[in-house]
């Protein structure tokens, strides 16, 4: 990556900004709907072992250092005029996806953080969770795809 | 802590809101010499030093809405993250080196910032241990119930050496690359976030609270500390923007006249 050639698409970092982007973006809305507004998640749960708890609280700082760093970088693209439109989109929805995905399987049922709701069936949150980060990825993917193209 | 109407308590908090008092009056004639004397020094800078102290005084000597740990908590939010952050932003190194006469004193404090154990204690990673690593003895040893009367100045001083590690926005010999600051500011705020959810399950040691004081006191430090974190890590991309768009400019004027020169 040279700096010094501004004025040049550069698709490999369109496609990454993008991906931190939507992956800080999914955690953000995790913490504000499902935390916040519907009060699912628990802010802590007595079943958590304390390598969840550490995780947790670097995954979470990790979410807003990514948000503003993400910010600056894709203002950055911007400003070169290096985005990429095709690869920005592939990357968010591959962050999106990849996020929900790793918050429904790792932090959910290994490290188990908190569950998505509690006094409920388990299941058929857990599929729809996983499903929606599955679909997200997959429409990242195939936006990949064609984005190379 | 419940400590904050013990007597030596009180009088430790007097003394550093005064403190306080007196560096933002001291502060604001340095930069309104500064001006007289035909300098440029930005307002934003004298508002920030100025919503510091503010800050630092209404926290250590106003009343704290909440429980007792609610309003501990929210106090330690304003002295240990929230002021010192804008303290820093207003420079008041920079504004003492410049508004000092070359001599004197002057030449002492620029020595002092230049000083080899300074540089080591402005070694990120050194100032976050002693700034989150402190508040973990704090609230995971029994000296949270000892209502150790230095303990709020120890805050303080290690949130303005956080803070000032971090941005590094005045002055000093050895500036630390972003990465060692970017790095630094994602362990301390996860040490800070773990810290504060282990609190929501269990008070400091000797302490009793009631549960719903607990829950929300911890939820503060956990979100707090959010909002003081997003405000430290857009001083660093703005830092870093700023930095590239130097370069940027830099090589694009290169090019143009390497361009019309041929």
């Amino acid at each position: 990556m040279e700096k010094s050639s501004g004025l040049q698409h550069r698709p490999g970092r369109s496609l990454w900004v993008c991906a931190l982007l939507g992956a800080a973006g999914m955690a953000a809305v995790d913490e504000i709907v499902f935390h916040q507004i519907l009060a699912w998640h628990h802010f802590y749960d007595r079943s958590t072992p304390s390598v969840g708890l550490i995780s947790d609280g670097l995954l979470h700082t990790a979410e807003l250092v990514g948000l503003v760093a993400g910010f600056a970088l894709f203002a950055d693209l911007l400003r070169r005029r290096a985005l990429s439109t095709a690869h920005a989109w592939a990357g968010l929805f591959l962050g999106l996806g990849g996020f929900q995905l790793f918050d429904g399987i790792v932090d959910h049922k290994l490290l188990r953080v908190h569950q998505i709701r509690y006094g409920v069936d388990l299941l058929p949150y857990d599929l729809a969770w996983n499903g929606a980060g599955l679909l997200l990825l997959a429409v990242g993917a195939v936006l990949t795809v064609r984005a190379r193209r | 802590m419940p400590g904050a109407h013990h007597p030596q308590v009180a009088l430790v908090e007097w003394v550093i809101a005064a403190g306080a008092a007196a560096a933002v009056t001291a502060y604001l004639l340095a930069a309104a010499r500064l001006r007289r004397r035909g300098d440029a020094w930005p307002v934003l800078r004298d508002l920030s030093f100025l919503a510091g102290g503010g800050a630092l005084v209404w926290a250590l000597l106003g009343h704290l809405p909440g429980g007792p740990f609610t309003a501990h908590m929210a106090q330690h939010l304003v002295v240990a993250m929230a002021a010192p952050l804008s303290l820093v932003l207003g420079r008041p190194l920079t504004l003492l080196l410049r508004v000092l006469p070359p001599r004197g004193t002057r030449r002492t404090l620029l020595a002092a910032a230049r000083a080899r154990p300074v540089r080591w204690l402005l070694f990120p990673p050194a100032a976050a241990v002693l700034d989150v690593g402190g508040l973990w003895l704090l609230y995971r040893t029994p000296l949270a119930a000892s209502h150790h009367p230095l303990a709020q100045v120890h805050v303080l001083l290690a949130g303005l050496l956080f803070t000032f590690a971090i941005c590094q926005l005045d002055p000093v010999r050895h500036r630390w690359s972003l990465a060692w600051r970017g790095l630094t500011l994602l362990g301390a705020g996860a040490a800070h976030a773990v810290l504060a959810k282990s609190l929501y399950a269990a008070p400091p040691p000797g302490a009793v609270y009631a549960a719903t004081d607990l829950h929300t006191g911890s939820q503060l430090m956990y979100y707090g500390g959010d909002l003081v974190e997003l405000a430290l890590a857009a001083v660093l991309a703005t830092q870093w923007y700023r930095a590239t768009g130097r370069v940027l400019r830099r090589s694009t004027m290169a090019t143009r006249r390497t361009v019309s020169a041929e």
